[in-house]
C-alpha cells in the first residue's frame, strides 16, 4: 500500500506539472462551462433544474471520452520513451503496484476537475431548487465511467512508447465502442445482437443507466470488472515485455 | 554475492546472451569490458530483474533474479545506460522520491538524502530542476538515486559516457570511494578506468565471456612489446651479440636521433622463448663485455591489446596485426 501511494504522489505531481495535463484541464473545465451556460441556463431557461442536470450529464461521456485517454496516454509511453521505465521496474515495487499507482493518481486528477465541476450545479440551486440526490449520483457515474476510460487508456499508453498512438487507439476504440452502442447506425451495421452485446460491455451505457436515476449494484459491479481487466492486462504487457525483451 | 549461472537471453530470433557464467565475491569492483552490442547492458539489466532471462540463473545477495525479485532489487542500486531521470522534478524532490520507492522509513530519509548529497557532491544544485542540470550533475544525480538506500550491490551502466576528462575523473573517484565497502559491477568502454577503479575485468564480446581476470593478469597473456636498448660501445659488435643472443628475432638498429644517450640505440622484437629473460639476458650481455648500458625498456601488453585481442575476430586480429607490422618496419 505504501508503495502504491509513493507512485500515485509522484504521477499526480506529475499531472500538475505538465502541461497537457492542465491544457487538457483548462478545455474540460472550459468547454464545460460554456456549454453549461449556453444550453443548460440560457437556452433551457424554464425547464426543471433536474431536466436541466440530465442534459449536463448527456455532454459528460463525450467529455470524458476526450480527457481520460489524453491524461492517460503519456503515464507509460512517456516512461517508455524517457527510459524511466527501467529504473521504476527495478524498483521494489509489484507490477502491480506500479499500474494501480498510475490508476488512482489519474483518477484523483479527474475528481479535482468533476469537484470543480461542481460548480455548476451550485450556480444552477440559485435559480431555483436543485434534487442534489440524482446530481451527486450522476457526478459519481462520471467519475466511475472516467475510471473506465483511464484503465483503457493506461492499458493502450503500455503498449506503445509513441503517446499520440496511445491516445488514437484509445480514441478510436473507446469512440467506436460508444458509438455504435449509442447509434442507430450501429444497429442498422452490426445487427441488435451484437450491438446489445456491446452495449453491456460499453462505460457510456451503463453511464446512461447511472443518469437515468438510482446507481444499480450491477453497473458498479460493470465498472470494477471492466477497470480490473485492462488494469490487470496493462500489468500483463509490462510482465511479458521484461520477458520478452 | 552474485553468482550468475549459463545466462541465455534471446531477443525474438536473436540470442543476446550464449550462456554467461560467472561469480563475484563481496565488496570486489568488477569492470564489464566489451564491443558495444555485446551483451553488457543485456546481462545487468537481467541482474536488476528489469529484464527476465531466456534460461539459466542469476542469484544477487543469497535471492535468485526471477523466483525473488523484489528481494533482489531492495538490495541493487542501479544506473541505467542512458541515465533516465523525471526531467520535471527537483533534484531534492526526486530523492527523495527515490528514497521513497525504496522504502527508506520516513525517519532515515533526511539522513540518507544529506549523505548522497555529499557524497556525490550535489550541494550546489539540490534546489534546482533536474532538467536544468549539466550532464556531469545529471550522471552524480543518476548515481545518487542508485545509492540512496545503501545497496549491498551497485549496478553501473556506463556511468562515464558523455562526460569531460574532469567529469569523469570526479565520478571515478567517486565509484573507488563507493567500492571500498560494496559489490559493484560496472560497464565502461574507457579502458583506463577499469583499470583505474575495478579490481577484476570480464571481457564479453558476442554474447560470450571472452576473458576474466585482473588486468595485469590480462596484460600477461600476451606476449609484451618490441625491447627498446641503447648501448655505448663498438657499434658493430654489439650488434653482432645482440643477433646472436635473440636468434630468431628481429633487431633494427634504429636512426642516430633515436639514440638519446650518446650510444647505438637498437629495438628488438623479442622470440618466445627468450620473452621470460629478455632484459637479463641483454644486461648479462653489456656486462660481460664492459660496455654502458644507457636504456632498457620494455612496453608491457596494456589492455587495449588485450581488448582488441579478446573483442575481435581472428581475422580481423590477424589483419590488425599485420598492418601493425607494417607500420613498425616503415618506422624503423
Amino acid at each position: 500500500m505504501h508503495e502504491t501511494m509513493v507512485i500515485a504522489r509522484r504521477e499526480l505531481r506529475s499531472f500538475f506539472l505538465s502541461p497537457i495535463a492542465y491544457v487538457v484541464g483548462a478545455a474540460f473545465l472550459g468547454v464545460g462551462g460554456y456549454l453549461f451556460f449556453n444550453r443548460i441556463l440560457i437556452e433551457s431557461a424554464g425547464t426543471s433544474q433536474e431536466a436541466r442536470m440530465v442534459l449536463f450529464f448527456q455532454l459528460m461521456p463525450i467529455a470524458m471520452l476526450i480527457l481520460a485517454p489524453a491524461l492517460a496516454m503519456r503515464q507509460w509511453s512517456e516512461e517508455r520513451k524517457l527510459g524511466t521505465l527501467e529504473l521504476l521496474l527495478t524498483y521494489p515495487v509489484t507490477t502491480g503496484q506500479l499500474v494501480v499507482g498510475k490508476f488512482l493518481a489519474s483518477m484523483l486528477f479527474v475528481g479535482i476537475l468533476l469537484l470543480l465541476s461542481l460548480l455548476y450545479p451550485i450556480s444552477l440551486s440559485f435559480f431555483g431548487d436543485l434534487d442534489w440526490g440524482p446530481t451527486l449520483g450522476g457526478f459519481f457515474g462520471c467519475w466511475l465511467l472516467a475510471a473506465a476510460y483511464l484503465a483503457f487508456g493506461l492499458f493502450a499508453s503500455a503498449l506503445t512508447r509513441d503517446q499520440i498512438v496511445a491516445l488514437v487507439v484509445s480514441l478510436v476504440a473507446l469512440g467506436l465502442l460508444e458509438f455504435f452502442t449509442s447509434s442507430t447506425i450501429g444497429q442498422y451495421l452490426l445487427g441488435d445482437t451484437i450491438i446489445a452485446v456491446l452495449g453491456l460491455l460499453s462505460p457510456g451505457q451503463h453511464f446512461a443507466s447511472i443518469t437515468k436515476g438510482v446507481v444499480d449494484l450491477g453497473d458498479l459491479v460493470f465498472y470494477v470488472v471492466f477497470c480490473g481487466l485492462f488494469l490487470f492486462l496493462n500489468a500483463s504487457i509490462l510482465e511479458v515485455k521484461k520477458r520478452v525483451g | 554475492m552474485i553468482e550468475v549461472e549459463n545466462l541465455i537471453k534471446d531477443y525474438g530470433q536473436v540470442r543476446a546472451l550464449h550462456g554467461v557464467s560467472f561469480e563475484v565475491p563481496r565488496g570486489q569492483v568488477l569492470g564489464f569490458l566489451g564491443p558495444n552490442g555485446a551483451g553488457k547492458s543485456t546481462t545487468m539489466k537481467i541482474l536488476t530483474g528489469y529484464l527476465f532471462p531466456t534460461a539459466g540463473r542469476a542469484v544477487l545477495a543469497g535471492h535468485d533474479v526471477t523466483e525473488e525479485a523484489l528481494e533482489v532489487r531492495r538490495k541493487v542500486g542501479y544506473l541505467p545506460e542512458s541515465n533516465p531521470l523525471y526531467m520535471d522534478m527537483r533534484v531534492d524532490d526526486y530523492l527523495r522520491f527515490a528514497a521513497d520507492v525504496r522504502g527508506v522509513p520516513a525517519k532515515d530519509q533526511k539522513r540518507s538524502l544529506d549523505r548522497v548529497i555529499h557524497d556525490c557532491g550535489l550541494q550546489r544544485v539540490v534546489k534546482k530542476g533536474v532538467i536544468e542540470l549539466s550532464k556531469g550533475y545529471k550522471q552524480r544525480v543518476g548515481l545518487a538515486q542508485a545509492m540512496i538506500h545503501e545497496p549491498e550491490i551497485l549496478i553501473l551502466d556506463e556511468p562515464t559516457s558523455g562526460l569531460d576528462p574532469n567529469q569523469i575523473i570526479e565520478i571515478r573517484d567517486l565509484i573507488r570511494h563507493i567500492g571500498q565497502n560494496r559489490t559493484v559491477i560496472l560497464s565502461t568502454h574507457i579502458l583506463q578506468e577499469v583499470e583505474a577503479s575495478c579490481d577484476r575485468i570480464l571481457i564479453i564480446t558476442q554474447g560470450r565471456l571472452a576473458a576474466d581476470g585482473t588486468a595485469q593478469e590480462l596484460c600477461d597473456q600476451l606476449p609484451a612489446g618490441p625491447l627498446e636498448v641503447e648501448v655505448i660501445g663498438p657499434a658493430e659488435a654489439v650488434e653482432q651479440q645482440l643477433r646472436e643472443l635473440f636468434t630468431g628475432g628481429r633487431i633494427d638498429l634504429l636512426p642516430a636521433h633515436h639514440a638519446r644517450h650518446g650510444g647505438h640505440a637498437f629495438r628488438i622484437s623479442v622470440p618466445p622463448h627468450m620473452d621470460e629473460h629478455a632484459r637479463e639476458a641483454v644486461y648479462d650481455l653489456v656486462q660481460v663485455n664492459q660496455w654502458k648500458l644507457v636504456h632498457l625498456y620494455r612496453q608491457r601488453a596494456n589492455l587495449e591489446a588485450v581488448f582488441r585481442k579478446f573483442t575481435l575476430s581472428a581475422e580481423a586480429a590477424d589483419e590488425l596485426e599485420h598492418k601493425a607490422r607494417g607500420e613498425e618496419v616503415a618506422h624503423a
